[in-house]
Formats: C-alpha cells, structure tokens, sequence
C-alpha cells in the first residue's frame, strides 16, 4: 500500500493540516510508504518566515524537518506554484510539473485529502 | 468487496455522516460485500457526544449509526486525540484528565489512528466522507 497525504487547506485555517501530519506520522510509524502533496492554500506550511502564536495553532513548519525520521521523504508540490511563491520556503520538497503530478497521483493506491 | 469507512466531516455542518450512514447500508444489503469498520476523524467524532440532542423531529444521526452498527456487529471508532481536542472523553479519559463528567456516547470506541491503518489495511477499499 503508499499512501498519499493531500495537502490543500491552509494551516492556518483549521485544525485540518495538524491532523492529516498526525495521520502520516502515525502511518509512518507502522511503516507504511508514505508521500505528502502540498498544494494550494496549504502551500503556506512551508514557508519559512513564519513565526504562528500559540493561539494560532501548532508552529507546524518546524515538524518538516523531522519527517524523514518517520521514512517520509517524498514531499510533492506543484513546480508553478511553489515558483510564484518568490519567498523563502522549506528545501525537502520535489517540485513536479503538472504531467508528473498527475502521474504521481497514480502511483499511489490510497489518497487522504485534507 | 470489504469496504471501511473514513468520516470527517462534521455531523452538524455537513452531510459526511449521513451518507456514509446510507452507504453502510447499502453495503451490509449486498452480499458481495463486507464492511469492517468505521474510524471517525476530525469534525465528524462530534458524532460521539452523547449530550447533542437534535429536536424530536428531526433525524438522530448519532443513535442512526450506534443502532446499525449493534445490528451489524461493526465496530465505531473514534480517534482519541482528535476526540479529546473536541472535548469527548469517556470514562477513562476523564479520570486520566481529572476532570468530572465524561460524554462519549455508547457504541463508540476511543482508538488511536493505528486502528484506521488495521481498517485500512484488511479493507479492499477505504471510503473517505468529509
């Protein structure tokens, strides 16, 4: 099984992102093959200029660079989309055109959108 | 074809819970296929609050899915942390957290997210509801 944790809402809208890191940690944990797509309004998870208050929720960037402890190495985003950004972001990505992106999207057998 | 179920949507702001309430059934009619269990998550573990009480005419969402997963022998999984986050404990949650009451519905399980990951792993197919 790999598994697709698809990132979409903002960090910083809901508890949503919190939970789906939640969801892939704890996957990873039992060592399942998992993968992290971020896209659209959740793009804001890594940026790295960003200092959340506690009444803002969980400073959830500072959790990117622990993943690989949990064998999460595949981090997709969007090659046109972290381009406009033109800001500092997190390194550990792999930036995908749109063809690559669909075919990553296969490649995987279970999707959790979030 | 066995089947789980992922719900996250909330049983109040969305329709996550209901349909995936109709889809149960259906499944359980048919006997090409198996369901082996529901994990609650984000929103939708509001589901367990055994103090929301929905006007007398209106469809009871919570005592819907407790009385067919009785009948059907399916467990309800509810994930703890996100649970505890929405302020649903059971008995044991109450004590470890020293607090006095505690609401999670009957029918309902408290599990970690390894319990979705056990769904997901002895189910053909994992239908998420939001």
């Amino acid at each position: 099984m790999s598994t697709l944790i698809y990132l979409s809402s903002s960090p910083y809208s809901s508890n949503s992102i919190k939970e789906a890191l939640d969801l892939a940690l704890v996957f990873g944990t039992f060592e399942q093959s998992i993968s992290i797509a971020i896209t659209g309004d959740a793009l804001a998870l890594l940026i790295a200029s960003q200092t959340p208050t506690v009444r803002q929720g969980k400073h959830l960037f500072k959790l990117l660079d622990g993943l690989e402890f949990y064998d999460i190495e595949n981090i997709y985003v969007k090659q046109e989309e972290i381009a406009k950004l033109a800001i500092e972001t997190w390194p550990g990505v792999s930036p995908l055109a749109q063809e690559s992106w669909l075919d990553m999207l296969d490649q995987h057998s279970d999707i959790y959108h979030f | 074809m066995n089947y789980s179920l992922f719900i996250t949507g909330s049983p109040t702001s969305s329709k996550a819970c209901h349909t995936a309430l109709d889809f149960a059934e259906a499944v359980v009619q048919d006997s090409r296929h198996t369901l082996s269990g529901v994990f609650f998550y984000e929103e939708a573990v509001n589901i367990a609050n055994a103090l929301a009480m929905p006007p007398r005419d209106e469809c009871n969402i919570r005592d819907e899915w407790v009385q067919f997963a009785q009948q059907h022998s399916i467990p309800l999984y509810v994930c703890i942390a996100a649970a505890l986050r929405r302020g649903e404990l059971n008995e044991a949650e109450a004590k470890r957290h020293e607090v006095d009451q505690h609401n999670l519905a009957s029918g309902f399980l408290l599990e970690g997210l390894g319990s979705l990951l056990s769904l997901t792993l002895e189910s053909d197919r994992t239908m998420r509801f939001k």
